[in-house]
Protein backbone atom coordinates (compact mmCIF):
# COMPACT_ATOMS: atom_id res chain seq x y z
CA UNK A 1 0.00 0.00 0.00
CA UNK A 2 1.26 3.48 -0.83
CA UNK A 3 1.59 6.49 1.48
CA UNK A 4 -1.25 9.06 1.18
CA UNK A 5 1.34 11.82 1.04
CA UNK A 6 4.18 10.71 -1.18
CA UNK A 7 3.51 7.38 -2.90
CA UNK A 8 6.27 5.64 -0.92
CA UNK A 9 5.53 2.30 0.74
CA UNK A 10 3.23 2.88 3.71
CA UNK A 11 4.20 1.52 7.12
CA UNK A 12 2.10 3.65 9.50
CA UNK A 13 -1.62 2.91 9.55
CA UNK A 14 -3.78 5.23 11.60
CA UNK A 15 -7.53 5.03 12.16
CA UNK A 16 -9.38 7.83 13.87
CA UNK A 17 -12.99 8.01 15.04
CA UNK A 18 -14.33 11.52 15.36
CA UNK A 19 -18.00 12.29 15.90
CA UNK A 20 -18.89 8.77 14.91
CA UNK A 21 -16.98 9.04 11.61
CA UNK A 22 -14.23 6.58 10.85
CA UNK A 23 -11.16 7.88 9.02
CA UNK A 24 -8.15 5.90 7.92
CA UNK A 25 -4.73 7.32 7.09
CA UNK A 26 -1.88 5.45 5.56
CA UNK A 27 1.60 6.98 5.70
CA UNK A 28 5.21 6.08 5.19
CA UNK A 29 7.53 6.47 8.15
CA UNK A 30 9.13 9.69 6.90
CA UNK A 31 5.79 11.41 6.31
CA UNK A 32 4.44 10.18 9.63
CA UNK A 33 7.48 11.65 11.35
CA UNK A 34 7.04 14.92 9.48
CA UNK A 35 3.53 15.07 10.88
CA UNK A 36 4.84 14.50 14.39
CA UNK A 37 3.74 10.89 14.72
CA UNK A 38 6.82 9.16 16.03
CA UNK A 39 5.33 6.32 17.99
CA UNK A 40 1.99 4.94 19.00
CA UNK A 41 2.29 6.28 22.53
CA UNK A 42 2.33 9.83 21.23
CA UNK A 43 -0.97 9.22 19.57
CA UNK A 44 -2.56 7.41 22.45
CA UNK A 45 -1.47 9.84 25.10
CA UNK A 46 -2.26 12.88 23.07
CA UNK A 47 -3.10 15.76 25.36
CA UNK A 48 -5.09 13.80 27.93
CA UNK A 49 -2.48 12.10 30.02
CA UNK A 50 0.39 14.53 29.80
CA UNK A 51 -1.66 17.66 29.56
CA UNK A 52 0.38 18.46 26.45
CA UNK A 53 -1.42 19.86 23.50
CA UNK A 54 1.25 19.64 20.76
CA UNK A 55 0.74 16.02 19.65
CA UNK A 56 -3.01 16.48 19.61
CA UNK A 57 -2.72 19.64 17.52
CA UNK A 58 -0.44 17.88 15.11
CA UNK A 59 -2.88 15.06 14.65
CA UNK A 60 -5.67 17.52 14.07
CA UNK A 61 -3.53 19.34 11.52
CA UNK A 62 -2.81 16.07 9.83
CA UNK A 63 -6.48 15.18 9.69
CA UNK A 64 -7.34 18.60 8.33
CA UNK A 65 -4.55 18.43 5.76
CA UNK A 66 -5.38 15.00 4.51
CA UNK A 67 -9.06 15.86 4.31
CA UNK A 68 -8.31 19.11 2.55
CA UNK A 69 -9.10 18.08 -0.98
CA UNK A 70 -10.73 21.30 -2.16
CA UNK A 71 -9.58 24.90 -2.19
CA UNK A 72 -12.12 26.90 -0.19
CA UNK A 73 -11.61 29.94 -2.38
CA UNK A 74 -12.21 28.35 -5.79
CA UNK A 75 -13.25 24.70 -5.35
CA UNK A 76 -10.20 23.32 -7.17
CA UNK A 77 -9.19 19.87 -5.93
CA UNK A 78 -5.84 18.20 -5.37
CA UNK A 79 -6.95 15.64 -7.91
CA UNK A 80 -7.47 18.40 -10.50
CA UNK A 81 -3.95 19.64 -9.84
CA UNK A 82 -2.51 16.15 -10.21
CA UNK A 83 -4.35 15.77 -13.52
CA UNK A 84 -3.64 19.12 -15.19
CA UNK A 85 -0.54 20.40 -13.37
CA UNK A 86 -2.09 23.85 -13.03
CA UNK A 87 -3.88 25.51 -10.14
CA UNK A 88 -7.29 27.09 -9.70
CA UNK A 89 -6.46 30.37 -7.96
CA UNK A 90 -3.66 32.07 -5.98
CA UNK A 91 -5.08 30.64 -2.72
CA UNK A 92 -4.50 27.09 -4.04
CA UNK A 93 -0.77 27.65 -3.43
CA UNK A 94 -1.47 27.65 0.32
CA UNK A 95 -4.03 24.85 0.28
CA UNK A 96 -1.92 22.44 -1.77
CA UNK A 97 1.44 23.74 -0.55
CA UNK A 98 2.79 20.32 0.38
CA UNK A 99 2.13 18.80 -3.04
CA UNK A 100 3.47 21.89 -4.82
CA UNK A 101 6.64 22.10 -2.73
CA UNK A 102 7.44 18.49 -3.60
CA UNK A 103 7.35 19.35 -7.29
CA UNK A 104 9.33 22.61 -7.21
CA UNK A 105 12.85 21.11 -7.16
CA UNK A 106 12.27 19.41 -10.51
CA UNK A 107 11.08 22.69 -12.07
CA UNK A 108 13.24 25.42 -10.62
CA UNK A 109 16.76 26.33 -9.49
CA UNK A 110 15.52 27.03 -5.96
CA UNK A 111 12.42 27.13 -3.81
CA UNK A 112 12.58 30.73 -2.64
CA UNK A 113 11.86 33.81 -4.73
CA UNK A 114 14.94 35.99 -5.19
CA UNK A 115 13.61 38.33 -7.83
CA UNK A 116 11.77 41.61 -7.87
CA UNK A 117 9.05 42.34 -5.32
CA UNK A 118 6.99 45.53 -5.19
CA UNK A 119 8.14 47.90 -2.44
CA UNK A 120 5.34 47.14 0.05
CA UNK A 121 5.77 43.37 -0.24
CA UNK A 122 9.57 43.61 0.03
CA UNK A 123 9.27 45.80 3.16
CA UNK A 124 6.82 43.37 4.75
CA UNK A 125 9.20 40.50 4.04
CA UNK A 126 12.18 42.38 5.52
CA UNK A 127 10.22 43.16 8.69
CA UNK A 128 9.14 39.54 8.98
CA UNK A 129 12.70 38.24 8.88
CA UNK A 130 13.82 40.95 11.34
CA UNK A 131 11.05 39.86 13.72
CA UNK A 132 12.07 36.21 13.45
CA UNK A 133 15.67 37.16 14.24
CA UNK A 134 14.64 39.26 17.27
CA UNK A 135 12.38 36.46 18.56
CA UNK A 136 15.41 34.15 18.59
CA UNK A 137 17.47 36.78 20.44
CA UNK A 138 14.66 37.29 22.96
CA UNK A 139 14.48 33.58 23.67
CA UNK A 140 18.21 33.27 24.30
CA UNK A 141 18.23 36.45 26.45
CA UNK A 142 15.47 34.97 28.63
CA UNK A 143 17.28 31.63 28.72
CA UNK A 144 20.47 33.38 29.91
CA UNK A 145 18.44 35.41 32.40
CA UNK A 146 19.60 38.66 30.78
CA UNK A 147 16.30 40.33 31.56
CA UNK A 148 17.38 43.89 30.77
CA UNK A 149 18.40 42.80 27.28
CA UNK A 150 15.17 40.87 26.95
CA UNK A 151 13.12 43.97 27.80
CA UNK A 152 14.99 45.98 25.18
CA UNK A 153 14.45 43.31 22.56
CA UNK A 154 10.77 43.12 23.48
CA UNK A 155 10.45 46.89 22.94
CA UNK A 156 12.14 46.54 19.55
CA UNK A 157 9.69 43.79 18.61
CA UNK A 158 6.75 46.00 19.64
CA UNK A 159 8.07 48.83 17.46
CA UNK A 160 8.39 46.55 14.44
CA UNK A 161 4.96 45.03 15.02
CA UNK A 162 3.57 48.56 14.89
CA UNK A 163 5.49 49.33 11.69
CA UNK A 164 4.24 46.07 10.20
CA UNK A 165 0.71 47.15 11.01
CA UNK A 166 1.27 50.26 8.89
CA UNK A 167 2.58 48.21 5.97
CA UNK A 168 -0.09 45.57 6.33
CA UNK A 169 -3.41 47.37 6.10
CA UNK B 1 -6.32 51.06 -33.72
CA UNK B 2 -7.78 48.78 -36.35
CA UNK B 3 -6.27 45.40 -37.16
CA UNK B 4 -5.41 46.58 -40.68
CA UNK B 5 -3.52 49.59 -39.30
CA UNK B 6 -1.52 47.36 -36.97
CA UNK B 7 -0.45 45.19 -39.89
CA UNK B 8 0.30 48.05 -42.24
CA UNK B 9 3.84 48.44 -40.96
CA UNK B 10 6.31 45.79 -39.87
CA UNK B 11 7.47 45.98 -36.25
CA UNK B 12 10.95 47.46 -35.73
CA UNK B 13 12.17 44.14 -34.36
CA UNK B 14 11.10 42.36 -37.56
CA UNK B 15 13.65 44.15 -39.71
CA UNK B 16 16.59 44.38 -37.32
CA UNK B 17 16.31 48.15 -36.90
CA UNK B 18 20.00 48.64 -37.60
CA UNK B 19 21.08 46.19 -34.89
CA UNK B 20 23.53 43.31 -35.33
CA UNK B 21 21.17 40.46 -36.22
CA UNK B 22 23.30 38.03 -38.22
CA UNK B 23 22.64 35.29 -35.64
CA UNK B 24 20.29 36.58 -32.94
CA UNK B 25 17.19 37.97 -34.63
CA UNK B 26 14.99 38.98 -31.70
CA UNK B 27 14.78 38.94 -27.90
CA UNK B 28 11.52 38.57 -26.01
CA UNK B 29 10.69 38.80 -22.33
CA UNK B 30 7.31 38.06 -20.83
CA UNK B 31 6.13 38.48 -17.26
CA UNK B 32 3.17 36.45 -15.94
CA UNK B 33 0.95 38.26 -13.43
CA UNK B 34 -2.35 37.42 -11.75
CA UNK B 35 -4.95 39.23 -9.70
CA UNK B 36 -4.89 38.11 -6.07
CA UNK B 37 -8.62 37.65 -5.63
CA UNK B 38 -9.72 35.94 -8.86
CA UNK B 39 -9.49 32.33 -10.01
CA UNK B 40 -6.97 31.77 -12.82
CA UNK B 41 -8.47 32.05 -16.36
CA UNK B 42 -8.38 28.28 -16.96
CA UNK B 43 -10.54 27.66 -13.87
CA UNK B 44 -12.81 30.70 -13.88
CA UNK B 45 -16.33 31.20 -15.14
CA UNK B 46 -16.97 33.27 -18.22
CA UNK B 47 -18.50 36.00 -16.06
CA UNK B 48 -15.34 36.22 -13.90
CA UNK B 49 -13.10 36.32 -16.95
CA UNK B 50 -15.13 39.11 -18.53
CA UNK B 51 -14.94 41.07 -15.26
CA UNK B 52 -11.14 40.65 -15.14
CA UNK B 53 -10.88 41.58 -18.82
CA UNK B 54 -12.87 44.80 -18.45
CA UNK B 55 -11.04 45.95 -15.35
CA UNK B 56 -7.58 45.14 -16.74
CA UNK B 57 -8.21 46.49 -20.23
CA UNK B 58 -8.95 49.96 -18.94
CA UNK B 59 -5.77 49.99 -16.85
CA UNK B 60 -3.60 48.62 -19.67
CA UNK B 61 -4.86 51.11 -22.19
CA UNK B 62 -3.83 53.95 -19.89
CA UNK B 63 -0.20 52.78 -19.76
CA UNK B 64 1.93 55.34 -21.67
CA UNK B 65 2.43 54.32 -25.25
CA UNK B 66 -0.55 51.95 -25.25
CA UNK B 67 -3.22 54.62 -25.60
CA UNK B 68 -3.41 54.77 -29.38
CA UNK B 69 -2.45 51.11 -29.79
CA UNK B 70 -4.37 48.02 -30.80
CA UNK B 71 -6.84 46.72 -28.20
CA UNK B 72 -9.39 44.01 -28.92
CA UNK B 73 -11.26 41.24 -27.21
CA UNK B 74 -10.37 37.96 -28.95
CA UNK B 75 -14.03 37.26 -29.79
CA UNK B 76 -13.94 40.37 -32.04
CA UNK B 77 -11.20 38.82 -34.18
CA UNK B 78 -11.76 36.12 -36.79
CA UNK B 79 -9.60 32.95 -36.77
CA UNK B 80 -7.36 34.33 -39.53
CA UNK B 81 -6.65 37.56 -37.64
CA UNK B 82 -5.84 35.57 -34.50
CA UNK B 83 -3.45 33.40 -36.49
CA UNK B 84 -1.73 36.49 -37.90
CA UNK B 85 -1.14 37.72 -34.34
CA UNK B 86 0.29 34.30 -33.41
CA UNK B 87 2.64 34.41 -36.41
CA UNK B 88 3.78 37.85 -35.24
CA UNK B 89 4.29 36.50 -31.71
CA UNK B 90 1.89 39.16 -30.38
CA UNK B 91 -0.43 36.56 -28.85
CA UNK B 92 0.33 32.95 -27.97
CA UNK B 93 -1.15 29.88 -29.66
CA UNK B 94 -2.93 29.15 -26.40
CA UNK B 95 -4.55 32.57 -26.34
CA UNK B 96 -5.67 32.28 -29.97
CA UNK B 97 -7.96 29.44 -28.88
CA UNK B 98 -9.79 31.80 -26.49
CA UNK B 99 -12.53 34.29 -27.24
CA UNK B 100 -14.81 36.13 -24.76
CA UNK B 101 -13.02 37.69 -21.82
CA UNK B 102 -9.59 37.33 -23.38
CA UNK B 103 -7.91 40.33 -24.94
CA UNK B 104 -4.86 41.63 -26.70
CA UNK B 105 -3.44 45.13 -26.18
CA UNK B 106 -0.47 46.01 -28.41
CA UNK B 107 1.37 49.31 -28.79
CA UNK B 108 1.76 50.99 -32.17
CA UNK B 109 5.40 49.92 -32.57
CA UNK B 110 4.48 46.31 -31.63
CA UNK B 111 7.26 46.26 -29.07
CA UNK B 112 4.84 45.69 -26.17
CA UNK B 113 2.08 43.15 -26.20
CA UNK B 114 -0.21 42.69 -23.20
CA UNK B 115 -2.29 39.51 -23.11
CA UNK B 116 -5.34 39.48 -20.86
CA UNK B 117 -6.65 36.10 -19.67
CA UNK B 118 -4.23 33.87 -21.47
CA UNK B 119 -3.04 31.10 -19.12
CA UNK B 120 -2.58 33.86 -16.52
CA UNK B 121 -4.68 36.98 -16.00
CA UNK B 122 -1.97 39.12 -17.53
CA UNK B 123 1.13 38.54 -19.56
CA UNK B 124 3.35 41.51 -20.29
CA UNK B 125 5.58 40.85 -23.30
CA UNK B 126 8.31 43.04 -24.76
CA UNK B 127 10.18 42.32 -28.00
CA UNK B 128 13.47 43.89 -29.16
CA UNK B 129 15.68 43.16 -32.16
CA UNK B 130 19.02 41.27 -31.75
CA UNK B 131 20.36 40.08 -28.39
CA UNK B 132 18.81 42.68 -26.08
CA UNK B 133 17.14 40.61 -23.38
CA UNK B 134 17.89 43.19 -20.70
CA UNK B 135 16.33 45.99 -22.76
CA UNK B 136 13.27 43.83 -23.37
CA UNK B 137 13.05 43.16 -19.63
CA UNK B 138 13.33 46.88 -18.84
CA UNK B 139 10.40 47.60 -21.15
CA UNK B 140 8.20 44.91 -19.60
CA UNK B 141 9.30 45.79 -16.06
CA UNK B 142 8.35 49.44 -16.53
CA UNK B 143 4.81 48.39 -17.47
CA UNK B 144 4.71 45.97 -14.52
CA UNK B 145 5.79 48.68 -12.07
CA UNK B 146 3.20 51.05 -13.38
CA UNK B 147 0.42 48.49 -13.15
CA UNK B 148 1.28 47.29 -9.65
CA UNK B 149 0.20 50.70 -8.34
CA UNK B 150 -3.35 50.14 -9.57
CA UNK B 151 -3.67 46.33 -9.66
CA UNK B 152 -3.45 43.99 -6.66
CA UNK B 153 -1.19 41.24 -8.03
CA UNK B 154 -1.04 37.79 -6.39
CA UNK B 155 2.33 37.67 -4.61
CA UNK B 156 3.73 35.45 -1.91
CA UNK B 157 6.91 36.79 -0.26
CA UNK B 158 8.51 33.31 -0.43
CA UNK B 159 7.17 32.04 -3.75
CA UNK B 160 7.09 35.38 -5.57
CA UNK B 161 4.46 35.98 -8.24
CA UNK B 162 1.80 33.25 -8.15
CA UNK B 163 0.96 31.82 -11.56
CA UNK B 164 -1.61 29.36 -12.93
CA UNK B 165 1.16 26.85 -13.61
CA UNK B 166 3.89 26.37 -10.97
CA UNK B 167 6.48 26.23 -13.77
CA UNK B 168 6.16 30.05 -14.05
CA UNK B 169 6.25 30.75 -10.32
CA UNK B 170 8.57 33.33 -8.75
CA UNK B 171 9.69 35.93 -11.25
CA UNK B 172 6.99 34.84 -13.70
CA UNK B 173 9.60 35.68 -16.31
CA UNK B 174 10.26 33.76 -19.50
CA UNK B 175 13.00 35.30 -21.62
CA UNK B 176 13.86 33.98 -25.07
CA UNK B 177 15.84 34.81 -28.17
CA UNK B 178 15.31 33.67 -31.74
CA UNK B 179 18.54 32.46 -33.35
CA UNK B 180 19.35 31.73 -36.98
CA UNK B 181 21.81 28.82 -36.95
CA UNK B 182 22.41 27.62 -40.54
CA UNK B 183 26.17 27.23 -39.97
CA UNK B 184 25.72 24.80 -37.07
CA UNK B 185 23.05 22.87 -39.01
CA UNK B 186 25.13 22.61 -42.24
CA UNK B 187 28.22 21.49 -40.31
CA UNK B 188 26.20 18.90 -38.32
CA UNK B 189 27.11 20.51 -35.01
CA UNK B 190 23.61 21.55 -34.05
CA UNK B 191 22.77 18.33 -32.14
CA UNK B 192 25.57 18.57 -29.56
CA UNK B 193 25.05 22.34 -29.19
CA UNK B 194 21.32 21.90 -28.46
CA UNK B 195 22.09 19.10 -26.03
CA UNK B 196 24.58 21.34 -24.24
CA UNK B 197 21.98 24.10 -23.95
CA UNK B 198 19.48 21.64 -22.45
CA UNK B 199 22.07 20.47 -19.95
CA UNK B 200 22.44 24.05 -18.74
CA UNK B 201 18.77 24.01 -17.78
CA UNK B 202 17.65 26.09 -20.75
CA UNK B 203 15.00 25.14 -23.30
CA UNK B 204 15.38 25.08 -27.09
CA UNK B 205 12.27 25.22 -29.23
CA UNK B 206 11.19 25.78 -32.81
CA UNK B 207 9.82 28.91 -34.46
CA UNK B 208 6.52 29.09 -32.58
CA UNK B 209 7.52 27.85 -29.16
CA UNK B 210 6.71 24.72 -27.25
CA UNK B 211 6.11 21.64 -29.37
CA UNK B 212 6.85 23.32 -32.69
CA UNK B 213 9.33 22.08 -35.24
CA UNK B 214 12.43 24.02 -36.17
CA UNK B 215 12.06 25.50 -39.65
CA UNK B 216 14.41 27.75 -41.56
CA UNK B 217 17.22 26.89 -39.11
CA UNK B 218 15.48 29.12 -36.56
CA UNK B 219 15.69 28.16 -32.88
CA UNK B 220 14.35 29.77 -29.72
CA UNK B 221 16.42 29.53 -26.56
CA UNK B 222 14.71 30.35 -23.25
CA UNK B 223 15.02 29.94 -19.49
CA UNK B 224 13.08 27.12 -17.84
CA UNK B 225 13.52 27.94 -14.17
CA UNK B 226 11.71 31.04 -12.93
CA UNK B 227 12.14 30.59 -9.15
CA UNK B 228 15.29 30.73 -7.02
CA UNK B 229 17.19 33.24 -9.12
CA UNK B 230 16.66 36.97 -9.65
CA UNK B 231 15.61 38.32 -13.05
CA UNK B 232 19.14 39.73 -13.49
CA UNK B 233 20.77 36.36 -12.80
CA UNK B 234 18.46 34.58 -15.24
CA UNK B 235 19.03 37.20 -17.95
CA UNK B 236 22.82 37.18 -17.44
CA UNK B 237 23.00 33.40 -17.68
CA UNK B 238 20.78 33.32 -20.75
CA UNK B 239 22.65 36.17 -22.46
CA UNK B 240 25.98 34.43 -21.82
CA UNK B 241 24.76 31.11 -23.30
CA UNK B 242 23.15 32.81 -26.31
CA UNK B 243 26.33 34.87 -26.98
CA UNK B 244 28.34 31.64 -26.85
CA UNK B 245 25.97 29.89 -29.28
CA UNK B 246 26.15 32.93 -31.59
CA UNK B 247 29.93 32.74 -31.47
CA UNK B 248 29.88 28.99 -32.31
CA UNK B 249 27.57 29.77 -35.22
CA UNK B 250 29.90 32.44 -36.60
CA UNK B 251 32.90 30.11 -36.18
CA UNK B 252 31.00 27.32 -37.95
CA UNK B 253 30.20 29.67 -40.85
CA UNK B 254 33.83 30.74 -41.09
CA UNK B 255 35.06 27.14 -41.03
CA UNK B 256 32.52 26.10 -43.68
CA UNK B 257 33.72 28.93 -45.92
CA UNK B 258 37.34 27.84 -45.59
CA UNK B 259 36.86 24.09 -45.75
CA UNK B 260 33.70 23.55 -47.77
CA UNK B 261 32.99 26.83 -49.47
CA UNK B 262 31.73 25.16 -52.66
CA UNK B 263 29.02 23.28 -50.74
CA UNK B 264 27.89 26.50 -49.02
CA UNK B 265 27.87 28.44 -52.31
CA UNK B 266 25.93 25.60 -53.93
CA UNK B 267 23.27 25.61 -51.19
CA UNK B 268 22.92 29.39 -51.32
CA UNK B 269 22.87 29.44 -55.12
CA UNK B 270 20.21 26.74 -55.29
CA UNK B 271 18.10 28.58 -52.72
CA UNK B 272 18.42 31.83 -54.67
CA UNK B 273 17.50 29.98 -57.86
CA UNK B 274 14.47 28.31 -56.33
CA UNK B 275 13.18 31.48 -54.73
CA UNK B 276 13.76 33.56 -57.87
CA UNK B 277 12.02 31.16 -60.23
CA UNK B 278 9.60 28.99 -58.23
CA UNK B 279 5.89 29.44 -59.01
CA UNK B 280 4.63 27.07 -56.32
CA UNK B 281 6.33 27.00 -52.93
CA UNK B 282 5.21 25.70 -49.51
CA UNK B 283 5.80 27.64 -46.32
CA UNK B 284 8.35 25.09 -45.14
CA UNK B 285 10.32 25.12 -48.39
CA UNK B 286 10.26 28.92 -48.48
CA UNK B 287 11.58 29.20 -44.90
CA UNK B 288 14.42 26.78 -45.60
CA UNK B 289 15.48 28.58 -48.81
CA UNK B 290 15.10 32.02 -47.22
CA UNK B 291 17.39 30.82 -44.45
CA UNK B 292 20.08 29.99 -47.02
CA UNK B 293 19.56 33.29 -48.81
CA UNK B 294 19.96 35.18 -45.54
CA UNK B 295 23.13 33.23 -44.86
CA UNK B 296 24.39 34.26 -48.32
CA UNK B 297 23.74 37.92 -47.53
CA UNK B 298 25.35 37.61 -44.07
CA UNK B 299 28.44 36.05 -45.70
CA UNK B 300 28.46 38.97 -48.22
CA UNK B 301 28.06 36.51 -51.08
CA UNK B 302 24.78 38.26 -51.91
CA UNK B 303 23.64 41.92 -51.59
CA UNK B 304 23.35 43.03 -47.94
CA UNK B 305 19.80 44.40 -48.33
CA UNK B 306 18.62 40.79 -48.74
CA UNK B 307 18.87 40.32 -44.98
CA UNK B 308 15.97 42.67 -44.39
CA UNK B 309 14.01 41.20 -47.32
CA UNK B 310 14.47 37.69 -45.89
CA UNK B 311 13.39 38.75 -42.40
CA UNK B 312 10.26 40.38 -43.80
CA UNK B 313 9.51 37.35 -45.97
CA UNK B 314 10.02 34.98 -43.00
CA UNK B 315 6.93 36.67 -41.55
CA UNK B 316 4.95 37.74 -44.61
CA UNK B 317 4.99 34.32 -46.28
CA UNK B 318 3.48 32.57 -43.24
CA UNK B 319 0.04 31.11 -44.06
CA UNK B 320 -2.11 33.57 -42.11
CA UNK B 321 -0.15 36.67 -43.17
CA UNK B 322 -0.44 35.54 -46.77
CA UNK B 323 -4.21 35.07 -46.61
CA UNK B 324 -4.65 38.37 -44.78
CA UNK B 325 -2.77 40.18 -47.55
CA UNK B 326 -4.82 38.35 -50.20
CA UNK B 327 -7.98 39.44 -48.37
CA UNK B 328 -9.51 35.97 -48.37
CA UNK B 329 -9.16 32.45 -47.06
CA UNK B 330 -7.04 30.37 -49.44
CA UNK B 331 -6.51 26.66 -49.93
CA UNK B 332 -2.89 25.53 -49.40
CA UNK B 333 -2.31 25.16 -53.19
CA UNK B 334 -3.39 28.73 -53.85
CA UNK B 335 -1.27 29.94 -50.95
CA UNK B 336 1.79 28.23 -52.41
CA UNK B 337 1.32 30.10 -55.70
CA UNK B 338 0.81 33.49 -54.07
CA UNK B 339 3.77 32.86 -51.77
CA UNK B 340 6.05 32.12 -54.73
CA UNK B 341 4.87 35.26 -56.50
CA UNK B 342 5.37 37.41 -53.43
CA UNK B 343 8.92 36.13 -52.96
CA UNK B 344 9.81 36.65 -56.64
CA UNK B 345 8.55 40.22 -56.50
CA UNK B 346 10.34 41.02 -53.24
CA UNK B 347 13.65 39.61 -54.50
CA UNK B 348 13.42 41.28 -57.92
CA UNK B 349 15.37 44.37 -56.91
CA UNK B 350 18.27 42.51 -55.24
CA UNK B 351 18.30 39.34 -57.34
CA UNK B 352 16.89 40.15 -60.78
CA UNK B 353 16.15 36.87 -62.62
CA UNK B 354 18.39 36.28 -65.63
CA UNK B 355 15.58 34.55 -67.52
CA UNK B 356 12.05 35.91 -67.70
CA UNK B 357 9.49 33.21 -66.96
CA UNK B 358 6.62 35.52 -66.19
CA UNK B 359 4.93 34.68 -69.47
CA UNK B 360 4.30 38.36 -70.14
CA UNK B 361 5.05 39.75 -73.60
CA UNK B 362 8.14 41.92 -73.46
Amino acid sequence: MKCDSCQEKATVFYTQVTEGKLRKFVLCEACAQKKGITNVDDLLMGGDMLGNSPPQTKIQDLVAELNQEDCNACGFTLDDFRKVGRLGCPECYHVFSREIEERLPSMHKGGVHKGYLPEGVAMKQALKSELACLADKLESAIGDERFEDAAMIRDQICKIEKKKGVVEP
Amino acid sequence: MRFATLLKHPADWMTGHGEETSVVLTSRVRLARNLSKSPFPGWSRKKDREGVYLSLREKLESVPGMKDGFSHELCDLDPLQKQVLVERHLISREQAARSEGSGSVVNRKQTLSLMINEEDHLRIQAIRPSLQLKDAFKLAHAVDQRLEKVVDFAIDPTLGYLTACPTNLGTGMRASSMLHLPGLVLSDQIGPVLKGINKLGLAVRGLYGEGTESLGNLFQISNQSTLGESEGEILDRLTKVISDVALYELQARKKLMTEDSIMVRDRIGRAAGNLSYAHIITSKEALNHLSMLRLGADLTLLPADLVESCDLLFMETQPAHLQWRAGRKLEPEARDMIRAQMIREQLQSSLPPAIDLSGKES
